[in-house]
């Protein structure tokens, strides 16, 4: 246990080079971590032993050898249980399937296996991805281990509760609105949601496939680069990968600091507003003064159509789920009712297999479709996007990054905003601008002497994820 | 409030049957979500543009070339309910 609190990827790696401990150490290490710590976290949904052990052991094969390992190399990872594993269960923490084993792996999956990564287990989340506090899971609900009093966020929220508690040294989480900065945020751990397109999404289980990217929680920004850059690259398997996903350089990595300090951050005025709570307003302002002590300029600037993002969002998002979900239905996988003819069949099955949330996103979803409303909501969102990324493409001519905070409050309290749709879709409010838009944003844990984390959020140009990421790595070693 | 029947037709539309006790509280919920979107109304989008989808690239398309996949026959292990290697589904009426 002593290894894994401060375990890092870089450590992880240093340390097995120089023979300090065997991947398979490490990884039985965690398994016996995880079955102390996680009957009060709830973080995994499944845990994978037989396979990581395999993956460990290949990689203290090649260092017995003297074999080159990549950095990711036999390092334990929890992976959200919305991406593929080939042979073991995927079931996006849903009733309808919760009895399905995936049948292949998915394109991120295929890339940290070719570098040797280990597996852990798969972990919980708000069902197929649609929530901000992991409580809309259909099997547990996980706590927030800074406080099991509140909730870990959402949807990622195993994920990043996993990394909170040393049970993986990182993992992988999907944004769609937030679901990896909100709760890296809520949990006091690093997050990074990058460039759409940038990360392959074959074998994620969609939830809005123009907003979906897949991204990872660590430690360090240090770690999250680590683990960005092993996941990044185009795929044939996902028409939107793009081809500038292959073209991330070294400054990922090892960013300079005479070119870190030439970037202008810019603060928008309409993300601290009333409403903002006094603590999160307090840390970020002291994170921006803590950037700015760096060297860095910090300007002033507007994003005029902020206010309008979560209507947008709430439109444009359950108008893809209700289309992505059509498929689950019971038919050639997952969990099937009975009934006397198909029509009743599939209406069984999604009565029983998905929970309020799910049946919210997909009626909401299917009413701003219908004929006679299309026009009045959904083509007048597709507008209104437009808008936002205008403001950020604008915003951009003057600025290098943005800062701002990654949720209006830290943690909140479990059963809190259960009942209220409406205000746990607010939770969300800073981060939805940044997926409609289809920029690459990190959150990273404010510096603090105790109380509940709290994150601030910087947000790159497209493909600038070197922007954020090095101005995250200088902000830690301050 | 969404009115009972205009959720019906949804739920029908999306092939979803309603528990009794859930209709009250998504024709509840559904209203509120659906007032707060009228705020969209404020902003004149005339002369925008929409913006269709998350990608900028257009056309993408790969070389019309046969390949063998690695998970062949591995859809069917998956099925609910099958004969003989065929997905058994009950009548259509």
């Amino acid at each position: 246990m002593q290894h894994l609190h401060d375990l890092t990827i870089k450590k992880f790696h240093d340390g097995l080079l120089k023979k300090e401990f065997s991947a398979l150490e490490i990884t039985q290490e965690f398994f016996d971590w995880i079955g102390k710590k996680d009957s009060e976290i709830n973080a995994y949904l499944s845990l994978n032993k037989d396979l990581a052990v395999r993956q460990a052991e290949e990689t203290d094969l090649k260092i017995a050898k003297n074999e080159p390992v990549g950095m990711l190399s036999g390092v334990p990872l929890a992976i959200k249980d919305n991406m593929l594993i080939e042979g073991l269960p995927a079931t996006a923490a849903s009733k309808i399937l919760k009895d399905y084993t995936a049948s292949y792996d998915a394109a991120v999956i295929k890339r940290l296996k070719n570098s040797g990564a280990v597996f852990l287990g798969k972990t919980n989340l708000d069902e197929f991805a649609m929530g901000s506090s992991t409580e809309n899971s259909a099997f547990q609900i996980t706590k927030n281990p800074h406080d099991i009093s509140r909730v870990p966020g959402g949807s990622s929220g195993g994920s990043a509760a996993a990394v909170a508690a040393h049970m993986a040294v990182a993992a992988l989480g999907s944004d769609t609105g937030g679901s990896i900065r909100q709760p890296a945020a809520f949990c006091g751990v690093v997050g990074l949601k990058p460039t759409y397109g940038a990360v392959s999404r074959f074998g994620l289980i969609a939830m809005a496939s123009s907003l979906d990217q897949i991204g990872p929680f660590a430690k360090t920004v240090e770690d999250a680069a680590i683990l960005f850059k092993g996941l990044a690259g185009q795929d044939p398997m996902d028409s939107t990968s793009s081809p500038q996903a292959g073209c991330y350089g070294e400054e990922l990595l090892n960013p300079k600091l005479e070119n870190i300090k030439k970037l202008k951050v810019g603060i928008p005025e309409e993300y601290f507003v009333e409403g903002l709570d006094k603590e999160v307003a307090k840390k970020v302002e002291e994170a921006i003064q803590a950037i700015k002590s760096l060297g860095l300029e910090i300007k002033k600037i507007s994003l005029p159509h902020t206010k309008y993002a979560l209507s947008c969002y709430y439109i444009i998002m359950p108008a893809e789920v209700s289309s992505n979900l059509e498929r689950f239905d019971g038919i050639r996988y997952g969990t099937r009712q009975k009934a006397d003819n198909l029509l009743e069949l599939y209406k069984k099955d999604r009565e029983m297999g998905f929970g309020s949330e799910a049946k919210r996103r997909i009626l909401l979803g299917t009413f701003v479709l219908s004929s006679g409303y299309y026009d009045a909501y959904y083509a007048k969102a597709q507008k209104v996007r437009q808008l936002i990324k205008k403001d950020f493409y604008e915003a951009f001519e003057e600025v290098d990054v943005i800062l701002t905070p990654v949720a209006p409050t830290p943690a909140f309290k479990i059963g809190e905003k259960a009942n209220d749709p409406l205000s746990m879709y607010l939770s969300d409010v800073f981060t939805i601008p940044v997926n409609l838009a289809g920029l690459p944003a990190i959150s990273i844990p404010a510096k603090s002497s105790g109380g509940l984390p709290i994150g601030f959020q910087l947000i790159g140009k497209k493909w600038r994820e070197q922007d954020i990421l090095g101005i995250g790595q200088y902000y830690e070693k301050l | 409030m969404m009115n009972k029947k205009d959720l019906e037709h949804l739920a029908e539309l999306a092939r979803i049957d309603l528990k009794a006790g859930e209709e009250k509280k998504l024709q509840k919920d559904l209203g509120a979500i659906l007032d707060y979107f009228k705020e969209l109304q404020e902003l004149d989008t005339e002369n925008v543009d929409p913006m269709a989808g998350g990608t900028d690239l257009k056309n993408v398309v790969r070389e019309d070339v046969a390949g063998t996949a690695d998970n062949t026959g591995k859809g069917p292990e998956q099925f609910p309910d099958k004969q003989g290697g065929f997905l058994k589904v009950p009548p259509v009426f």
